[in-house]
């Protein structure tokens, strides 16, 4: 960036430049005021230009006095809550999880303006200590609620080496404007079984962003869903950081967006030492005039040898208007690995639809079934018969809403 | 006269401008069984999308009636619903989408439309278990993902499940038998005269006659460029057997 050419500062801008000095984060405002923020030559944010998308930032959020309905119920699941930034009192925790608090910021420094106002805008951190495997989901439950509002919240989970455990995020609220900025770092130990589903369920005027960090030792297992369902404007950045040998993750997403929404999963796999996998797989489905983006990025370090890794986007058009974007990139430099990348777009197909008519299922019964069908790969390995209902639940409830 | 369970009048109909059906005429009786036979490319797997309702074709011309009630307006759901079955030449792959679920949204989707309850999940079991033993269908054939990675023979085998299940007034069962061997298609055959009940009414079409010994017709119609051109007994189909369907004209296939 040249001195001499400042960037011409916007309202959104101006509005967070204040908030992070008077948050005393003299350092990230300064950032925003020579940055301004991320434009689409900034590749990461390349079909998500914030800038333009993002046009104001609401007051940063007071203590919630009202509470939304839940946005989904799990039966059977242990709740937490994290209310416009601050940390709810919870029931008595199953055995071997502990709950804390810790100072905010959770995330990694990296060169993201996003995690940048996290880290200086978070008060404090919930934190999750998994000792051993807990049977009962882990529902953390994060609400912006009242006026529109600017809520950067964080959440630390750390799951001891043997330990399995599913923890489910939702993200909800009241319908006003708000900006979320929402992070979350797990930590997987050795050997660890650990899904981690995201769900964004904001209202339309909400903007959503998500930043999702995992650290996987030796021989830990992963599986990540997030979902896209809600939210105007969504965008959830995943960094996974495969950091022991035979750890592997299955990173997989689903952007549910009608019209006039924008719905972006940005991905970056660190694979760092040798013998690691990752399968990230990413569906899209559109209708209406709008905006579906996933980019995922796989990075394999110098030492890396024997990754394996293949990142896959499919989406399916429910509309002429609709746009998908793909954008994968691979960065590697260990020269014994497998990775690939490959991504297809469709519409419904009329050879399966009549089909299906054929044996007397009617037109819009007959397109759930097919829309069910593209996206089991991502919700058939949801072992847990509620949780998999409740996934199942959204999903219908999206396609409900269109008919 | 009794109504016809089919009856197709002077049905004419095209594909991106170009005619296929050029003025079909057939008459069905209930509980008659009748052939279509012809050579590859004669139009009819045509005839069962048309009958069907698959919307790529256009009818320019005629009528079919299903028991006396003409569907041309009709949905493919709705047809199906008024008692039309149709098993497909290929069968279509839908991943994703596991049979039982498919069988169960079909029989209750028919009975919705037909104002019956829907069937409860214990009765439902029943029937398809019924249904899978006598064509050698499996739980865990059930539980794979519609006809994808079937066999050929599983294919064909799940279609006629499905007619069993469905218990159409009219099955139109297209190159069942294409792709079988011997003793696949003496299951198949089995499980569709176990369907002759003599009010079920079957258009089978076939392009060789071997099908016809163990599926034996009422009634065969040799079929040529778009139209029948001979009816007969079955004899027929053994003549065709015979001389081919060179004296009918039209390109060779
Ligand atoms: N989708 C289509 N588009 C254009 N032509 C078609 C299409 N389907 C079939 N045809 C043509 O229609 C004719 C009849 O085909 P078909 O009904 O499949 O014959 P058969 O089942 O008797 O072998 C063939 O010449 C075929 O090439
Ligand atoms: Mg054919």
């Amino acid at each position: 960036m040249r001195a001499n050419f400042p960037v011409r500062l916007g309202p959104a801008e101006d509005a967070l430049i204040a908030q992070l000095k008077a948050a005393g984060a003299d350092a990230a405002a300064e950032r925003i005021t020579v940055a301004g923020l991320p434009t689409r030559r900034v590749e990461s944010y390349h079909y998500t230009d914030l800038k333009t998308l993002l046009r104001a930032i609401p007051p940063l959020a007071t203590a919630a006095n009202e509470a939304s309905a839940p946005a989904l119920r799990i039966p059977g699941a242990f709740n937490l809550m994290i209310a416009n930034g601050a940390i709810q009192n919870a029931a008595t925790a199953p055995a071997g999880v502990i709950v804390g608090k810790a100072e905010g910021g959770v995330l990694t420094t990296r060169d993201d303006v996003l995690v940048h106002v996290n880290g200086a805008l978070a008060r404090e951190a919930l934190t999750l200590t998994l000792e051993n495997s807990v049977d009962p989901v882990i529902q953390v439950e994060r609400r912006i609620e009242g006026e529109a509002a600017h809520v950067a919240d964080a959440l630390k989970i750390f799951v001891a080496d043997d330990a399995s455990a599913t923890i489910v995020e939702t993200f909800s609220g009241s319908d006003a404007a708000h900006v979320g900025n929402h992070a979350t770092y797990l930590s997987a130990g050795k050997n660890a079984v650990v899904t981690h589903i995201t769900i964004d369920l904001s209202a339309r005027a909400v903007s959503h962003f998500a930043t999702n960090e995992y650290q996987l030792a030796d021989g830990a297992k992963l599986r990540t869903l997030v979902i896209h369902a809600g939210a105007g404007l969504a965008r959830t950045h995943v960094f996974p950081r495969m950091a022991g040998a035979g750890a592997h993750a299955d990173l997989t997403g689903l952007n549910l967006v009608a019209d006039g929404q924008h719905a972006d999963i940005t991905m970056e796999t660190l694979h760092a030492v040798p013998h690691t996998s990752s399968q990230p797989l990413f569906k899209s489905i559109v209708r209406g005039r709008a905006k579906a983006v996933v980019q995922g990025k796989l990075v394999v370090a110098r030492d890396a040898q024997k990754t394996d890794a293949k990142f896959m986007h499919q989406g399916l058009m429910l509309s002429d208007e609709a746009e998908i974007l793909s954008k994968p990139e691979l960065e590697i430099y260990a020269d014994d690995v497998v990775c690939g990348h490959g991504s297809t777009c469709g519409m419904i197909d009329e050879d399966s639809l009549f089909y299906l008519m054929s044996r007397g299922i009617p037109k819009p019964e007959a397109e759930t079934m097919l829309v069910r069908g593209f996206i089991a790969e991502l919700l058939d390995p949801i072992e847990d018969e509620e949780l998999n209902e409740a996934l199942q639940g959204i999903v219908d409830g999206w396609l409900m809403s269109g008919k | 006269m009794t109504t016809p369970v089919l009856e197709i009048r002077n049905l004419h109909a095209r594909i991106d401008e170009r005619e296929i059906l050029k003025g079909v005429n057939l008459i069905i009786p209930p509980g008659e069984v009748h052939a279509i036979m012809g050579r590859n490319g004669s139009g009819k797997s045509t005839l069962s999308y048309v009958l069907a309702g698959k919307e790529d074709y256009e009818v320019t011309e005629g009528e079919i009636l299903l028991n006396g009630e003409n569907i041309l307006e009709m949905e493919p759901d709705e047809r199906a619903a008024a008692g039309l079955f149709l098993a497909f030449q290929y069968p279509i792959e839908i991943p994703g989408v596991a049979t039982m679920t498919f069988l169960k949204a079909a029989l209750n989707a028919q009975r919705k439309a037909r104002g019956e309850e829907e069937l409860k999940t214990p009765d439902f079991m029943r029937l398809v278990k019924e249904a899978g033993s006598q064509l050698n269908i499996d739980n865990d054939m059930l539980k794979r993902p519609l006809n994808v990675g079937f066999s050929g023979g599983e294919k064909k085998r799940a279609e006629i499940m499905q007619m069993a299940l469905l218990k159409p007034s009219l099955a139109v069962l297209d190159e069942t038998d294409s792709g079988l061997d011997i003793d696949a298609l003496q299951v198949v055959s089995k499980g569709v005269n176990a369907l002759r009940d003599g009010q079920r009414s079957m258009l089978v079409i076939t392009h060789y006659q071997r099908l016809l010994n163990h599926i034996v017709p009422d009634v065969v119609h040799v079929f040529s460029d778009g139209k029948i051109v001979e009816s007969g007994d079955k004899d027929l189909a053994l003549k065709l057997e015979a001389k081919g369907y060179a004296s009918y004209g039209g390109e060779a296939a």
